[in-house]
C-alpha cells in the first residue's frame, strides 16, 4: 500500500468503524468521506447500510408517468431549460382531457400515478388544481395523484393569499395523495440565491411545505440537484436539514439526487460526471440513516450509470416514466421502459418488484402477467407544434396581463 | 466475513504484489457477485502498471472512399487518422492511405480491421501479408482494429502484420456471445504470449444492441476481469464515443487506464469551452481522481 494510502486510510478508520457499527456520522465526519474515501470504498459502505435495510434483495420501481401541466413560469432559475415566460408562445397548460388522455396510456401500462409537476403558472389559479384533482379522482378512483412540489405549493399560497397548511389542506381534500420533493436544489440560501430560485422558496420555506404536509398525513419525496455552485459542505448541510426534518416528522419516503442538467440553460457550464453521482449517492446513503429509500437517477445518469447506483446505496429504480420534459429540454433523453428497468435490476442480482409512491409492494412485473408495448422513447407532454389552448381555461380568472387579455379575447 | 469474501482479501494481496493468479484465482474472480471487491482488484492492478495515469487519444475518421465534396481537412488535433473501410481495392486503398498520410501531419494512419483485410485476402486469392505490405508502403501505420471474435485464425494473422512492419492500434471485440467472452481473453492472453506486440484491449463489445444493451454492471465486470485475466496486454482500453462519458469514466476505476475514439474537434460552440470534447476528457478523469494524459496512435505522450 502507498504511504498516501496509508495516511488516507488512517484518517478515515474511525469514521468507517461508525459506518460498520450503525452509528450516525456528523457532518464533518461525513465531509471527510466524500473528500477522500475510495469511490469503491465509499461505495461498499453505502451497500452496507443499504443491505442492511434491505435484506430481502428486492430493488422497487414504480410504473407512473412525469406529466408537466404546464411550462409558463415566473421562477426564472437559471438552472432550468424547460420554462417559457409569461406570454411566450411555446408557453402550453394541458387540458383537463389531454391528461385524462395520459393517464389512459399510463394505466395501459401498469401505471398506478401521475407524477405532476409544472411550472408556477400565474394564470392557473387554486381552483384549476382542485378542479382538476377531483375530476381525475371522480373518473379514476384508485389512482394517485403525486403532485406539486414545494415551490409549486408555495407559488399557490401566494397567488391565493392563503396559507401553506391551507393550500395544502384544499388540495387534499380535493384528492392530492402525496409531494414530491422537487425544488429543493440545494437547502442552502447562498447557492439558492446565486440559481435565481430563491424567490421561489427559501430552504425554509421548502422545509416548512414539507413540514406541514408531514402534518397533514401526506408523505413526500426528498431530492438534491447538486453540480452548480455549491461546495461539498453545502451538499452535507442540505443531507443533514433533510435528516434533521425526518428525525422530527418521518414522513419522508425516499430520497433521489441528481446532477445539474446544463444543456440550453441560462447558466449553462458541464454537468458533473459519473463518478460523482456514485460518490453523492453513496454519502447520501450514509449521511441520510433515517431514510429508508434511495432512488437511482437513471434519468440523468443512463441506464448503466443507474444501474450500477445499485451497487453505491440505491434500492429503487425510480420510475419507469414514460414521460419526461423536464430534463430531457436541458439535454438528457435517456429511456427505461419496465422491461429494461427489471432487466437491469434483474443483471444485478436483485429481485425487481413494482411499488406505490407509499413503497408498498403491488407485485411483479406488469409486462410478465400480460403483453404491453415496448416503450423506446419517453412521451413528451404535447406533439411539436401543438399550440392548442384548453377550452375550460376561460373559467378561471388570469393573473397576469397577458394572460387576463387572452382570456377575455376567447370568452 | 463470509469465506468468498475472505478469498478476495486475499487475492488483493497477491495482485499489490503483481504476483500471477492461479486458475482457482481465476475462477474465483469470474464467479463472484462483488462489483466492487472486483473492482478494487481490478484498479490495484492498473495502478501497478500505470499509477495514477490515464492516457487517451483523440482520433480523427476519414472515409476509405469519400463522397464528392466531402471536406478532406484532418483536424490538426487528432492523435490518430483513421480510415474506415470497408477495403474494395487494395490499389485504391493505398493510393488512399497515401492522400490521408500527406494530410496527417506526422500522426500515425491507421486503417481497416484485420478480420476484413483477412477475408479480403481469402476472397481474392491475394496472400495477407502481400496486401499488408502494400498497405505499409502506401505509408500505413497501424492497423485500425483486430476483432478477435471475427479472426479465424488470429495467430497467424497477427504474424502477418508483424511481420510486414505495421502495429494493431487496438485487439477488440465485435459483438462476442456473453459465454464467449472469457474463452477470447484466455485467447488473447495466449496470443500476447506469443507475439508480446499487442499494446491495447478494449474489452467491450464494438455493437451495441437497441433493445437490450450491455448494463453498467456487466460492463464495468468486463473492464475489470480483462485487467485481471489478460494481465499480459499492457492498455485496457474504453471508447469514449462508443459508451460514452459517464460509462468510460467509470471504467477507469475498474481497471481501465486509456480512452480511446475522443473527438479531435475542439472548438467550444454553443455550449461554452468547458463542454469542448478536450476539456470534457479531462476532467472526467481528473474527477476520477486520474491524471489525463494524451497520447497519439503510437503510444507516445503528447
Amino acid at each position: 500500500m502507498r504511504d498516501t494510502d496509508s495516511l488516507m486510510s488512517q484518517h478515515l478508520a474511525p469514521i468507517v468503524e461508525k459506518v460498520e457499527a450503525g452509528d450516525r456520522l456528523s457532518a464533518d465526519a461525513a465531509l471527510c468521506l466524500y473528500r477522500d474515501a475510495p469511490t469503491h470504498q465509499l461505495g461498499q459502505l453505502a451497500d452496507l447500510v443499504c443491505r442492511r435495510k434491505h435484506q430481502d434483495g428486492i430493488v422497487t420501481y414504480i410504473v407512473d408517468r412525469n406529466v408537466n401541466y404546464t411550462n409558463v413560469c415566473v421562477a426564472k432559475c437559471n438552472f432550468c431549460a424547460f420554462y417559457r415566460p409569461v406570454g411566450s408562445s411555446e408557453g402550453y397548460v394541458l387540458g383537463f382531457d389531454e391528461i385524462f388522455r395520459k393517464i389512459d396510456e399510463t394505466i395501459e401500462l401498469g401505471g398506478v400515478q401521475l407524477l405532476l409537476q409544472g411550472g408556477h403558472n400565474p394564470d392557473l389559479p387554486l381552483r384549476w388544481f382542485e378542479d382538476l384533482f377531483r375530476a381525475v379522482k371522480q373518473r379514476y378512483p384508485d389512482f394517485r395523484l403525486h403532485a406539486l412540489s414545494p415551490p409549486e405549493v408555495i407559488h399557490l399560497s401566494r397567488l391565493s393569499q392563503l396559507s401553506v397548511p391551507e393550500v395544502i389542506d384544499r388540495l387534499v381534500r380535493a384528492g392530492l395523495d402525496s409531494i414530491p420533493g422537487g425544488g429543493a436544489e440545494i437547502l442552502v440560501d447562498r447557492v439558492r440565491t446565486l440559481l435565481h430560485c430563491y424567490g421561489k422558496a427559501t430552504s425554509d420555506e421548502w422545509l416548512d411545505v414539507m413540514r406541514h404536509a408531514h402534518r397533514a398525513g401526506l408523505r413526500t419525496t426528498a431530492t438534491m440537484m447538486y453540480g452548480t455552485v455549491e461546495t461539498l459542505e453545502e451538499r452535507l448541510e442540505h443531507l443533514c436539514r433533510l435528516r434533521e426534518l425526518q428525525d422530527e416528522t418521518g414522513g419522508f419516503t425516499a430520497f433521489i439526487t441528481w446532477s445539474f442538467q446544463p444543456a440550453h440553460t441560462e447558466r449553462g457550464g458541464s454537468e458533473a460526471t459519473g463518478v460523482e453521482y456514485l460518490r453523492t449517492l453513496a454519502i447520501a446513503r450514509l449521511v441520510l440513516d433515517n431514510f429508508d429509500n434511495l432512488q437511482a437517477s437513471w434519468v440523468t445518469q443512463g441506464g448503466k450509470v443507474g444501474q450500477l447506483s445499485l451497487a453505491f446505496g440505491a434500492n429503487d429504480m425510480g420510475s419507469v416514466m414514460i414521460e419526461e420534459n423536464v430534463v430531457r429540454a436541458a439535454g438528457a433523453a435517456y429511456c427505461m421502459d419496465e422491461v429494461e428497468i427489471v432487466r437491469n435490476i434483474e443483471n444485478a442480482g436483485f429481485i425487481p418488484m413494482r411499488r406505490n409512491m407509499h413503497y408498498e409492494i403491488l407485485g411483479g412485473p406488469v409486462f410478465r402477467a400480460r403483453e404491453i408495448p415496448r416503450v423506446l422513447e419517453l412521451a413528451t407532454a404535447r406533439a411539436e407544434g401543438d399550440t392548442s389552448v384548453p377550452p375550460e381555461l376561460r373559467q378561471y380568472p388570469a393573473k397576469s396581463w397577458v394572460g387576463k387579455a387572452e382570456r377575455q379575447r376567447r370568452s | 466475513m463470509s469465506d468468498a469474501q475472505g478469498a478476495m482479501g486475499d487475492l488483493t494481496a497477491k495482485v499489490a504484489a503483481g504476483e500471477p493468479l492461479s486458475s482457482q484465482d481465476r475462477d474465483l474472480l469470474v464467479a463472484t457477485r462483488d462489483l466492487l471487491a472486483l473492482g478494487m482488484l481490478a484498479d490495484e492492478a492498473r495502478r501497478r502498471r500505470h499509477g495514477d495515469r490515464v492516457t487517451f487519444v483523440r482520433v480523427a475518421r476519414m472515409p476509405c472512399r469519400p463522397r464528392q465534396g466531402e471536406p478532406s481537412e484532418v483536424p490538426p488535433t487528432a492523435g490518430e487518422i483513421r480510415i474506415d473501410g470497408p477495403i474494395e481495392d487494395v490499389v485504391q486503398a493505398a493510393a488512399r492511405i497515401r492522400e490521408v498520410l500527406a494530410l496527417s501531419d506526422g500522426q500515425p494512419v491507421s486503417a481497416f480491421t484485420l478480420g476484413e483485410l483477412d477475408r479480403w485476402s481469402s476472397e481474392n486469392g491475394i496472400p495477407l501479408g502481400d496486401i499488408l505490405r502494400q498497405l505499409r508502403e502506401a505509408g500505413l501505420e497501424l492497423v485500425a482494429e483486430a476483432e478477435l471474435d471475427r479472426l479465424e485464425r488470429s495467430l497467424e494473422a497477427c504474424e502477418a502484420v508483424a511481420t510486414s512492419g505495421l502495429t494493431i492500434a487496438r485487439v477488440t471485440m465485435k459483438d462476442p456471445p456473453p459465454q464467449g467472452v472469457l474463452s477470447l481473453f484466455a485467447e488473447l492472453r495466449s496470443l500476447q504470449s506469443a507475439l508480446g506486440s499487442l499494446r491495447a484491449f478494449a474489452p467491450l463489445p464494438r455493437t451495441l444492441s437497441a433493445l437490450a444493451p450491455s448494463t453498467g454492471y456487466d460492463d464495468v465486470k468486463q473492464v475489470a476481469l480483462a485487467r485481471l485475466l489478460v494481465d499480459n496486454v499492457p492498455t485496457i482500453q474504453v471508447d469514449w464515443s462508443l459508451y460514452g462519458p459517464k460509462l468510460a469514466q467509470v471504467a477507469l476505476s475498474f481497471g481501465a487506464d486509456d480512452v480511446d475514439a475522443v473527438s479531435p474537434v475542439n472548438d467550444a460552440g454553443a455550449e461554452g469551452w468547458r463542454r469542448s470534447a478536450l476539456e470534457e476528457i479531462r476532467r472526467n478523469v481528473a474527477a476520477a481522481s486520474l491524471v489525463p494524459v494524451e497520447r497519439n496512435g503510437r503510444f507516445e505522450l503528447l
